[in-house]
């Protein structure tokens, strides 16, 4: 066969461009295709990493041009792993996180499996399922300080048209023990529906035959489930925590459209205190290094965690 | 292990209907394989005697007790799979022991490792008990399968196409071990093929299926000798039955309308005139092709024979099959 398809590319190439390419070796040509993603790639997303490296070192503060910036070596990240205000930022993350990757997972897995039995109407409930994910955060935000409000919220009259307590009495995003749970509540109603999706999708590629050779080994449904289900699905579960985590991490719009970090601090997780930092008390340097504490944070654990997925995989 | 009765099983799938009435009696410790093209309904038969499926009407007995509505696990089958439907994401050997940690069995942990161990080396993939079961190849994949079912005890082995993806050494011989361990256990086994080999070597009963319908059911040598129709004599036999019009050689008895001929009923050397057409030497024998009367047909000679293609060659029917115009045995 003499028309290959690198011999087709070769004929369609006009004149000009052909002669400007003989000469390049093969390597040269690749790197010319990917030279453009790579020039955006150190733009938009190395440089700035390293800019903010850069900074992290120094005092400077971008609301004052005329200060002279110093060099202050390690003392930024001295004082941010000093100081117990931030230590308990990483507190409330670290709460928000665990709850909201507990609840998402087992209320995602739960409705993925009730969906994927085959009954009427199932795909209509998928719809309805999905469609929080789907609303903009500011929105969502929005519509449940409407919900949480204490005199006229819907949630605040359902609790208490359940539980008999005064709908008033309590408020859901002032309170202090009550404000963090306001928003793994919203950010569960919200986010749900992605991790259901994921297992749903687990769920289906367990081929059916499966199920009939174990119903032929005579294991039980309770067997089955814990011996092919959990295992086969495990693998996109652990992705959805990833995910999740990584994206919850960084939660910032949910919570500074429902609390804007109150009571107090009580609500105010690493991304929310990490803006404060930089753009209200404007310490440039200081936030830098904070930047990218948690940038290493993140990345660390989300390494652990591809490795383990991956062993997960693999098995 | 079990006798295996079905009675006037029918199942149909939305306007197509898959079996229609079919009865049969798998007799304990017997080796009955069904045959026939695909879609006749021989994977929707086993599907009823593993419970998987139910019928629409009819009824499964197993040693006599009627389990028509009895799940796999209470009629106690085992069943190994065209696609093989292993478990990824275990191992060879948790494949393997998977049917015996069943909780209804309670086999202890040292007699599931031999057991694993000595089908595992029965079926040669004793070296990749470890392997993961998706790191197999197609033929590994399917002993494995089908050492799942052979860990048990069953009341019945349900075994659908089990060595159609093997390779034919692999197949020859499994054929013969599979053979073996029906007769060392006396295990009943209901086996669904379209290879003839596997059905005459290995079966004491033939069922042929016909579009759901049992068309015969018995010994191979019966189901080969003496079929039923134009249908049941096209299963068996290689090469296939010579099919013809029944006038072709002279006297047919009343109402025949085709004349059924295998190699062996066609007798060389005198009546018709025939051209040959072609000669295949197969080493044990030669097939000739031969071209009589406008009509062609297929037979088997001497290995060593000296015709050519263009020799003329005379032949006529011996004991023939003669068939009526709807294809019923006369």
């Amino acid at each position: 066969m003499s028309r290959t398809s690198p011999d087709r590319v070769a004929r369609a190439t006009p004149g000009p461009v052909a002669r400007r390419l003989t000469g390049l070796s093969d390597r040269a040509i690749a790197w010319i295709f990917v030279a453009p993603t790579i020039f955006l790639l150190l733009a938009i997303n190395i440089f700035p990493l390293i800019w903010t490296l850069r900074l992290s070192f120094t005092n400077m503060r971008v609301n004052r041009p005329n200060e002279p910036v110093e060099w202050v070596g390690l003392r930024n990240y001295q004082r941010i792993l000093n100081d117990s205000g931030i230590w308990e930022t990483m507190q409330a993350t670290a709460h928000f996180l665990f709850w909201t990757l507990a609840l998402q997972i087992l209320i995602g897995f739960t409705l993925a499996w009730l969906i994927n039995r085959k009954f009427r109407g199932n795909d209509l409930w998928t719809t309805i399922i999905v469609l929080p994910m789907m609303l903009s955060p500011a929105v969502v935000g929005n519509f449940w300080t409407f919900l949480y409000q204490p005199q006229i919220g819907l949630f605040n009259y359902v609790v208490g048209f359940l539980s008999g307590a005064d709908p008033s009495s309590f408020s859901m995003i002032a309170d202090v023990r009550l404000a963090p749970w306001a928003i793994i509540i919203v950010d569960t109603w919200m986010w749900t529906p992605f991790v259901m999706l994921i297992c749903l999708a687990g769920l289906r590629s367990i081929p059916e035959s499966i199920y009939e050779a174990a119903e032929c080994d005579r294991a039980s449904k309770w067997r089955q489930f814990w011996t092919i289900t959990v295992p086969m699905v495990l693998p996109f579960l652990m992705l959805a925590v990833l995910f999740r985590g990584i994206e919850n991490f960084k939660m910032f719009d949910l919570v500074v459209q429902l609390t804007g970090g109150g009571p107090g601090n009580t609500t105010e997780v690493t991304s929310i205190n990490l803006k404060r930092e930089a753009f209200e008390k404007w310490r440039t340097g200081y936030s830098s290094a904070y930047a990218i504490i948690l940038f290493v944070t993140v990345f660390g654990l989300a390494s652990i965690y591809v490795k383990a997925l991956n062993k997960v995989k693999s098995r | 292990m079990a006798e295996i009765e079905l009675r006037g099983i029918t199942r149909s799938f939305g306007a197509v209907t898959a079996l229609q009435e079919v009865s049969l009696t798998v007799p304990d410790g017997a080796f009955v394989v069904l045959l026939g093209p695909t879609g006749a309904g021989k994977t929707t038969l086993l599907r009823m005697v593993s419970g998987l499926d139910r019928a629409d009407a009819g009824q499964v007995l197993i040693d006599g007790q009627d389990l028509s509505r009895a799940t796999p696990a209470q009629r106690n089958v085992a069943m190994v799979f065209q696609q093989y439907s292993l478990y990824p994401h275990l191992s060879v050997r948790e494949n393997l022991a998977f049917p015996l940690k069943s909780p209804l069995l309670r086999t202890p942990k040292d007699e599931i490792a031999r057991k694993v161990q000595e089908v595992a080396e029965v079926l040669q993939i004793a070296h990749k008990l470890d392997n993961k079961a998706t790191a197999l190849s197609g033929g590994e994949m399917q002993r494995v399968s089908i050492g799942r079912a052979l860990v048990r005890q069953p009341s019945v082995y349900l075994m659908d196409e089990p060595l159609s993806s093997l390779d034919a050494k692999l197949r020859a011989d499994l054929r013969i071990e599979l053979k073996r361990i029906q007769q060392d256990l006396g295990a009943t086994f209901l086996y669904v093929t379209h290879d003839q080999i596997e059905a005459m070597t290995m079966a004491t009963h033939i069922g042929v299926l016909d579009h759901g319908r049992l068309v015969q059911f018995g010994p191979p040598r019966e189901v080969y000798e003496n079929p039923v129709s134009i249908y049941a004599a096209s299963r068996l036999g290689q090469p296939r039955i010579n099919l013809l019009p029944a006038g072709l050689f002279g006297a047919a008895p009343p109402g025949a309308a085709t004349i059924g001929l295998r190699p062996e009923q066609i007798e060389q050397g005198e009546g018709s005139e025939s051209t040959v057409r072609r000669v295949e030497h197969l080493g044990d024998q030669t097939r000739l092709h031969l071209r009589c009367q406008d009509h062609d047909l297929v037979t088997v000679t001497d290995a060593h024979t000296a015709l050519q293609p263009g020799d003329s060659l005379r032949i006529r029917p011996k004991d023939p099959f003669y068939f009526d115009a709807a294809g019923a045995r006369l």
